[in-house]
């Protein structure tokens, strides 16, 4: 639906996004994870046809956006992330407004408002100028006004940004219920919103793509070392050389709190201690508060990602940085998915 | 077309949410008709010539730099403000190309200049209520007016397309519409006469002179035309460049 072939773009000679590669698939959410400062919005605007690549095609359900701008962004419903309404118009004169701008007819523009002010929950304030809002529901009101024309591909920059814990619960579930109906591609530079939200994952930085995939197979692929973390009963001083002595366990150090003592270890690949540690405890008769295994997050990928990209001479001269090719072929990923 | 409706629609009435409109409407009323007032008064000195009311009306310097002022301020917000909001990006990001943009915010800038005249048609109303007034002088000022006004708010529009900040705009524009002023009154310095006659077709002055007698020129309507396209040409180039920034 939505394809992104070797996209580039300087400014005045500095690149900002290079040779970014991808499809959006009908009905998927993909969601484009970076820091700030990656080079998302330059990207979103230029599939969005408002920035001119330096290289690159982006096609819209088949339409070349550069050389067909008209056709393509008819396709197209996007929400910046300096998301600028116009605060004097209410808030139906201003979805209406939208709907004009995107060519739908006079006849279903009426019904179409109503229909987007509803699918956004924005109804309820639909008589209210813009400027009394709320951030949230400016927010929303802004997605009511990208997807009235009822566009194939959502374009959503940092969607949930600066909005409170409620308010980001309640985009995330409408941007979820908009995929049964559209193809959607999302940035964000927050983790969990990746987790709960998207289908697919591309983590970019400083420009490229560094990785690719559902968040799953990535958490697979980059899994670290597996670990634990075990509290105990106590102050017991020895248990991280107790536990430091069975098979299978790497490392593990003490951290000492008040009547709880917690060891953090490290295991080999496969190994499963947790039995073993289990025995221990109950031979030296410890009393076991807790065990709990340690799961690589996306945040972990992530960081470790970007800081592989940190390292002196990564973006020197060579083509492909190191952290390219450990992110596995991103190319190859997106087309599988 | 249906966009080209909705922004001039938006732009036009989003005037009217900005206190300076209507700052700018009430010095304009206020300074119309402390002229319309000086214009009869004289007018009843006897030995004032009998020349025709409205000429008397729009050629003087106040008028004039009154105009240019108003122009400027009227064009100055049409495409800085939404490039200083960001609001450009989602109308940019529309199925519209940047000329139905500038032709459409130019379109409502003007429809705003025309709606500050509207209350002086009251002034030939009252006037011929007491003596017979010459339709053609009348009509034709307006047309005048009319066609003036767009050149001085395409002109503006350009310098809009500018900048991202209103003030810078407007000081911009104003130099603008200046320069469009002054190419015609510069036929007084020039002594070769082809290009003497060429510089009165841009006088703007005589322009108005000519439509405050009722005599309707194709050529001005040309000269208005071809320069306001020329304004709106250059002003779609430069926010098609600026887009990103």
């Amino acid at each position: 639906m939505l394809e992104v072939q070797g996209l580039s773009k300087s400014f005045f000679g500095t690149p900002a996004v290079e040779d970014v590669s991808f499809q959006v698939g009908s009905g998927e959410i993909l969601g484009f994870l970076g820091p700030n400062g990656a080079g998302k919005t330059t990207t979103m605007r230029m599939i969005t046809g408002f920035l001119p690549p330096t290289a690159g095609t982006v096609t819209l359900d088949g339409i070349d956006i550069s050389e067909h701008a008209i056709e393509a962004k008819r396709q197209l419903g996007y929400l910046p992330e300096s998301l600028a309404l116009y605060p004097e118009m209410r808030v139906r004169e201003y979805v209406r407004f939208r709907a004009e701008l995107c060519g739908v007819p006079r006849r279903d523009a009426a019904a179409r408002t109503r229909e987007a002010l509803a699918t956004c929950f924005v109804d309820d304030v639909a008589d209210r100028p813009i400027s009394n809002l709320s951030k949230g529901y400016r927010q929303r009101v802004g997605l009511a006004g990208a997807l009235v024309h009822r566009p194939k591909v959502l374009v959503l920059d940092e969607p949930t940004v600066g909005l409170d814990p409620r308010q980001i619960m309640k985009v995330r579930e409408l941007i979820r219920n908009l995929r049964k109906d559209h193809t959607i591609l999302l940035s964000t530079h927050i983790l969990p919103e990746v987790e709960l939200v998207c289908d697919r994952v591309l983590i970019i930085d400083r420009g490229r793509i560094v990785a690719s995939g559902t968040p799953e197979t990535l958490r697979q692929e980059m899994a670290q070392t597996p670990g634990l973390t075990v509290a105990l009963k106590g102050e017991l001083t020895d248990a991280d050389s107790v536990i430091r002595q069975l098979p299978g366990v790497v490392r593990a150090a003490r951290i000492g709190a008040g009547g709880e003592t917690r060891v953090v270890l490290e295991t080999v690949q496969g190994a499963d201690v947790r039995e073993a540690i289990f025995r221990e405890v109950v031979a030296r008769s410890w009393t076991l508060l807790e065990m709990t295994p340690r799961q690589a997050s996306l945040e972990d990928i992530f960081v470790r990602l970007v800081s592989a990209e940190n390292r002196p001479g990564a973006e020197a001269e060579g083509e492909h940085p190191p952290a390219v090719e450990a992110a596995g072929q991103p190319g190859s990923e997106a087309h599988r998915a | 077309m249906r966009a080209f409706v909705a922004i001039l629609r938006r732009e036009f009435f989003a005037y009217f949410f900005s206190p300076l409109a209507w700052v700018v409407l009430t010095a304009f009323l206020l300074i119309n008709g402390v002229l319309f007032n000086g214009i009869l008064q004289a007018l009843n000195q006897p030995e004032t010539p009998r020349t025709a009311f409205l000429s008397l009306f729009f050629n003087n310097v106040f008028y004039w730099i009154f105009m240019m002022l108003v122009s400027s301020v009227i064009a100055m917000r049409l495409l800085s403000e939404e490039r200083k909001s960001g609001s450009i990006e989602t109308l940019l990001t529309a199925p519209v190309t940047e000329v139905t943009v500038v032709a459409a915010k130019f379109v409502a800038g003007w429809a705003f200049f025309l709606f500050l005249w509207l209350p002086t048609v009251l002034y030939p109303v009252m006037l011929s209520s007491h003596g017979k007034l010459d339709a053609g002088p009348v009509a034709g000022g307006y047309l005048g007016i009319a066609l003036i006004g767009a050149l001085f708010i395409s002109a503006g529009t350009l310098a809009s397309a500018l900048t991202k900040n209103q003030i810078v705009a407007a000081v911009t524009g104003f130099g603008f519409i200046i320069c469009v002023f002054f190419i015609g009154v510069f036929k007084e310095f020039v002594t070769d006469p082809s290009l003497r006659e060429a510089l009165a077709y841009l006088n703007l002055l005589e322009h108005m002179d000519d439509f405050s007698r009722g005599i309707i020129d194709t050529r001005r309507l040309v000269y208005v035309a071809s320069t306001v396209v020329f304004f709106l040409f250059l002003s779609s180039k430069a926010l098609e460049a600026n887009k990103g920034r």
